[in-house]
């Protein structure tokens, strides 16, 4: 047992040192609870990597940019475990991810704002992120915060004519976040909540949440993951008739929903999630690479992902060398203007005029990706409902 | 050089979370191993040692009660008292359960321990958790301690930032794994102290052999709470450090019982239950192998890329199931070869005592 972990950290000690490479950190939730929106993350992630190799690599010497990638497990201990590992033994210049609030939190505050290095995280969004640090400038993200989707799930009940509903939360950081801030803002804009209630996940039965919170409303607003107990509530919800419309955000988006409730009942479930703005050429970019790699372009958090390995590369690049100290202020000079517009894919235009000095501003393909004071970016939500057995989504404007 | 500091880092975080494991381990063997109580609700246990020490220790806030920004040492005792008087009215109220129906109302008991701290969100930020939990060492460097005594005792502030912008960045990690070391070490001397001692013979005896020691006259009820109680203040401890090491709580995932629970107990298994050491051991092997096993799977996939022909790309989005086995495998291997622990409990036999 024992010569066995020498013989492979000798091994680990060889294969690390053999090239001069740049290595980024990607901790995502490749086991936990979301493993299926969680793969084709890992695959944009991929493909970013993939094109920054194909058009000329890093630096003038052309070093490989190489994504290493770990397991956080959506949970803090693996994922301060993970981050650990990618800082001290990998050795990586910055890191991409990780995918849960709580896991992003505890990695940033344990591992990676001690050892000052930069975490981009790819879609972590609860709020408490944004007003985390005091004194340092080494947390950003890719995905806006749940400020603006609880706000924007809120509007959209009022603009579809919802008068009155109940809340119905998983009583988790994600969910709960989510449904605190679409509660206030929804009562705040003359909207009347009935009941505004936490249920715990992974129940096997949730009818007496459901016969609570029907009695006084047809219509729902629920805030779970769909694994987790989400299809389970809505089930029994439309077996005892007691809703007739579903509200809610990106923890229900997924075709599992479909298949295991029928598209013929969910004629009036609504469910948001963060999107890209199709109109813009940062989007019609994105969607070409996606579809010639054979990846769903509008998938969650999927460009946040590309865009992320995307812009920690142009980091790397601008700051001239793999140094922790200077990616923070490089990060901001490429994703925020002045600068040349610099669209997903075009590794070889931006690392030219990096090389001549230039200025860049990246543009992405889930946004503009402008960082704020915080580090934190806007966003667009849409609003999927089901056509022809599958989730279409329009962008709320 | 990097390279090397790095090595050492990681290191230092092994020493620390398998210290951290070994404390709990130690409690859970005073229970277990000592008195013959099937605990399943270390999980409970440790998420109140990490609370009571958060909420104590942490800045105000208006997300939580209190952040009453008490030294870090009130806050450790505290955890340890919290853990012990809650576990001393569970011990009344469940001690006289036998073995699997104490596992039954321990593993209910952890649930609801978390379920209340989930909820009670006015009190403890419920499922978002708590975070900035100041950690040993490291809070030298923040602000809000050298500004107050007892370092502004000793030097200004100015002083003391001039002080650790001098000193490497990760100073204070070899440190904190030291600190971790060494509570293991004070916590298993007075655990061995108190086996080989006429308490620790009473717990044996109760344990094999129940009505014996009843008709001798012992307490046994008596002894079986103080035993819990005991162990329960050594989980509260380590609840403490967890809190410490990780910065962020929360109660769903941090305290999830799959990872704390099931871990330490095949932890204190695999090391030999009622062997001290023996849970001390355990508690590193296993959690050795749990985090090195990543490093070992990705290594093992490249290796396999770089030398035979199999397309990798499928095996790298299964590598953490692919770890998880590994674990599976590892564990079923040492606890066939071992079915007594590796280092099994040593009685002190009637020729030690001269």
């Amino acid at each position: 047992m024992r010569k066995s972990i020498y013989s492979c950290i000798a091994a680990l000690a060889v294969v690390s040192g053999a090239n001069a490479d740049v290595k980024v950190g990607n901790p995502m939730a490749m086991t936990g609870p979301i493993p299926d929106l969680v793969a084709p993350m890992a695959l944009a992630v991929d493909l970013a990597e993939k094109h920054i190799n194909e058009q000329g690599g890093m630096f003038a010497s052309g070093e490989e940019y190489v994504i290493v990638r770990a397991d956080s497990m959506c949970d803090p201990v693996a994922s301060v475990d993970a981050v650990t590992k990618l800082i001290n033994v990998s050795g990586v210049v910055g890191i991409v991810g990780p995918v849960c609030s709580g896991a992003t939190i505890a990695q940033a505050e344990s591992v990676a704002i001690p050892a000052g290095v930069v975490t981009l995280s790819v879609s972590a969004s609860a709020p408490a992120i944004s007003n985390m640090e005091t004194g340092t400038d080494l947390m950003f993200r890719t995905a806006a915060s749940d400020a603006y989707q609880g706000v924007a799930l809120a509007e959209l009940a009022l603009a579809n004519g919802l008068t009155d509903l109940s809340v119905s939360y998983a009583n988790d950081d994600y969910n709960a976040g989510l449904a605190e801030v679409f509660a206030e803002h929804y009562a705040a804009n003359g909207g009347k909540i009935h009941l505004n209630e936490a249920h715990e996940p992974n129940k096997a039965s949730y009818r007496s949440e459901v016969a609570t919170l029907g009695a006084n409303t047809e219509n729902l607003a629920l805030f779970a993951y769909y694994g987790s107990g989400g299809i389970t509530l809505m089930r029994n919800a439309m077996e005892t008739a007691a809703f007739s419309t579903f509200l809610g955000a990106d923890g229900m988006l997924a075709q599992e929903v479909i298949d295991q409730l029928g598209a013929e009942n969910l004629g009036q479930a609504t469910f948001t999630t963060s999107t890209s703005d199709e109109s813009t050429h940062g989007y019609a970019m994105w969607k070409a690479l996606a579809t010639v790699a054979g990846l769903n372009p509008l998938g969650p958090f999927v460009p946040n992902s590309y865009d992320a390995t995307f812009m920690m590369a142009l980091a790397v690049e601008h700051a001239g060398s793999a140094d922790r100290d200077l990616i923070a202020t490089s990060l901001r000079a490429i994703a925020n203007a002045p600068g040349e517009i610099i669209l997903p894919g075009e590794w070889a235009k931006a690392k030219k005029i990096l090389a001549a000095g230039g200025d860049i501003h990246y543009n992405g393909g889930s946004g503009p990706q402008d960082f704020d004071a915080n580090g934190d970016v806007a966003g667009d939500f849409s609003a999927s409902v089901v056509q022809d057995g599958a989730w279409v989504g329009k962008i709320i404007k | 050089m990097d390279q090397l500091i790095g090595y050492f880092l990681y290191f230092c975080s092994l020493l620390a979370v398998g210290g951290i494991y070994s404390l709990i381990a130690l409690g859970l063997n005073v229970q277990w191993g000592f008195a013959g109580l099937f605990n399943v609700g270390i999980a409970g246990f440790v998420s109140i040692g990490a609370y009571t020490y958060a909420l104590l220790t942490t800045d105000t806030s208006p997300l939580h009660y209190g952040g009453l920004g008490l030294p870090l040492a009130v806050g450790i005792v505290a955890a340890m008292i919290a853990s012990g008087l809650i576990s001393a009215i569970i011990g009344v109220i469940c001690i006289r359960l036998r073995s699997d129906y104490l596992a039954i109302a321990t593993i209910g008991i952890a649930e609801i321990i978390k379920l209340v701290l989930k909820n009670n969100s006015e009190i403890t930020n419920g499922p978002r958790g708590i975070n900035k939990i100041p950690r040993l060492w490291e809070n030298f460097t923040e602000e809000r301690f050298y500004n107050d005594w007892p370092m502004s005792w000793f030097a200004s502030a100015e002083t003391w930032q001039s002080i650790f912008s001098s000193l490497p960045r990760w100073w204070w990690q070899p440190c904190f794994a030291l600190s971790i070391i060494i509570a293991v070490y004070v916590v298993y001397k007075l655990l061995e102290k108190l086996r080989l001692s006429p308490w620790g013979r009473m717990m044996t005896a109760i344990r094999e052999n129940e009505p014996a020691a009843h008709a001798a006259g012992k307490n046994v009820t008596g002894r079986r709470i103080e035993a819990f109680i005991l162990g329960s203040m050594i989980m509260g401890l380590a609840g403490a450090v967890l809190a410490m090491h990780l910065r962020l709580i929360e109660p769903t995932n941090t305290f999830d019982p799959s990872k704390l629970t099931f871990l330490v107990w095949v932890m204190l298994i695999a090391g030999g239950s009622g062997n001290n050491r023996g849970a001390i051991l355990g508690s590193f092997l296993i959690w050795v192998i749990w985090s090195a096993s990543e490093i070992v799977i990705n290594v093992g996939i490249d290796v396999i890329g770089d030398f035979t022909n199999i397309h990798v790309g499928i095996l790298s989005t299964r590598a953490g199931y692919l770890r998880m086995l590994l674990i599976g495998l590892l564990l079923q291997y040492i606890l066939q070869k071992y079915p007594l622990g590796i280092l099994p409990e040593s009685r002190p036999t009637a020729s030690s005592k001269t």
